[in-house]
């Protein structure tokens, strides 16, 4: 996928009108993120609908303490709004792979259908660190296809974020602030996995130092 | 995930972006792995181990008790966890009967905070235990997991408080326990105190969920995925220390 962009001399925006020069990794994100987090949540409502129909079931992800989907599957917080969390997956990331579909055939949104783009993400991503918290702190297990769908949700929402800033989705304006966070998109993203990991480290730490 | 380049009277640089990305990704890898490697914190390398003060004491519950030398092994439990319950009906309620005159068997409370009746059903089995009767509430418990500890269907963990209590009551009085003694029992901080103190103990044990098995200190880490497999280690793990 290496892509060597020549920046013409006049500086015009060498992308299709209508897609920023964020619009390509929005558009390959949404695709392969948003199918990986649609497996995610439905092998985990696969492993669900086990658990329910046998108690005892040991979910395929139960591997130790530590990392144990059955431990994190059978709380309250698994059925954050009354039904079960991947539900809710498989909903939002049918809508992710469709919208990266027909942003790959050539659709141009208008600024509304960005703006919902925006609100849905915002609210993963803000579910997705709750989760992260409760999982870390209050069940104090990890559920490995769980941090999957963290891991995806994350980019999703920032890109999507970077997107709109750039293209002035927000304000009408100029693009502000978003200019200099996209120059360094993919830092501070990694800044973000980093800081997840290292809380992880942290929280497990004990559990980690036996495996080497 | 997109390499960026600006192209520039030919030569190619990758961006500030790109540089920064791979610095942090490089850092991380090097903290991260440096202290885990340097086995940071002192822990000690292998199967972690537990001092025997903290795994069990002269007030803690004994189903067998073969003398403070022999061969030792405490669990930490939640009455409620299915994990445990499925351990108790394949795997410690046949190793407490084989082994029973030659190891000493300890039950430490592990309540967990997301099985809201594993405090109650822990309670109950130390109000058995004031009057010495634990190892039998402890086995009626697990016995009659499906009376208490699950709905009525079977499908899903109950969260029936009072349903749980009416059935530690049919047990108290099975096994032949003063019932308003017990009720008073419960909810004494005696009781409190005891199981408060196994929580401790057990996350000083580096115990995190349950069921979590020590064996002569060392903690028991199975790798089968079937219940049988888990048996068959454990017990190859008890003979071998038996050996010794």
């Amino acid at each position: 996928m290496s892509d060597t962009r020549v920046t013409p001399a006049s500086s015009e925006r060498t992308d299709a009108p209508g897609e920023g020069p964020l619009g390509r990794i929005v558009r390959w994100l949404y695709l392969i993120g948003g199918s990986i987090g649609l497996l995610a949540s439905f092998v985990l409502m696969v492993e669900k609908i086990a658990l329910i129909e046998n108690p005892s079931y040991v979910p395929t992800c139960s591997l130790n303490p530590v990392l144990s989907c059955g431990s994190v599957m059978t709380t309250p917080q698994a059925a954050a709004f009354g039904v079960a969390n991947p539900l809710l997956g498989i909903t939002g990331f049918a809508i992710i792979v469709t919208v990266g579909v027909v942003l790959t055939i050539g659709f141009r949104p208008p600024r509304w259908f960005w703006l919902a783009l925006q609100a849905g993400t915002t609210f993963g991503v803000l579910f997705v660190h709750w989760l992260i918290w409760q999982s870390l702190y209050t069940i104090g297990a990890l559920c490995p296809y769980c941090m999957v769908v963290w891991a995806v949700t994350i980019p999703l929402f920032w890109y999507t974020t970077l997107h709109n800033l750039e293209r002035g989705h927000f304000s009408r304006g100029a693009s502000g602030p978003g200019a200099v966070l996209a120059r360094y998109h993919s830092f501070v993203l990694a800044l973000w996995f980093v800081a997840i990991i290292a809380l992880i480290a942290v929280r497990f730490w004990d559990y980690w130092v036996t495996l080497v | 995930m997109s390499k960026e380049k600006i192209v520039e009277g030919g030569r190619a640089w990758p961006s500030a972006n790109v540089l920064l990305t791979i610095g942090v990704v490089v850092v991380a890898i090097i903290v991260f792995g440096g202290v885990l490697l340097s086995g940071g914190d002192d822990q000690p390398q292998g199967s972690p181990t537990a001092s025997d003060s903290v795994l069990l004491n002269e007030n803690s519950h004994r189903l067998t008790d073969a003398g403070d030398n022999a061969v030792t092994v405490v669990e930490f439990l939640d009455f409620q966890c299915p994990a445990c319950a499925g351990y108790y009906r394949n795997i410690t309620a046949d190793v407490e009967q084989d082994y029973g005159n030659r190891i000493t068997f300890v039950v430490r409370n592990f309540p967990l905070d997301n099985h809201s009746l594993a405090l109650p059903a822990a309670q109950a089995a130390e109000a058995a235990g004031m009057q010495g009767k634990y190892a039998e509430m402890y086995h009626a418990l697990y016995e009659n997991y499906e009376q208490w500890a699950v709905n009525e269907d079977g499908d899903q963990l109950s969260d029936d408080e009072d349903r749980a209590r009416a059935a530690f009551d049919s047990f108290a009085e099975e096994i032949g326990l003063d019932v308003d003694r017990f009720h008073a029992d419960m909810a004494s901080d005696a009781v409190a105190e005891r199981i408060e103190a196994d929580k401790a103990d057990g996350e000083k044990a580096q115990v995190t969920g349950t069921p979590t098995l020590f064996i002569n200190g060392e903690r028991f880490t199975p790798s089968g995925e079937t219940f049988a497999e888990v048996k068959q280690q454990f017990r190859e793990k008890l003979d071998a220390e038996l050996a010794q």
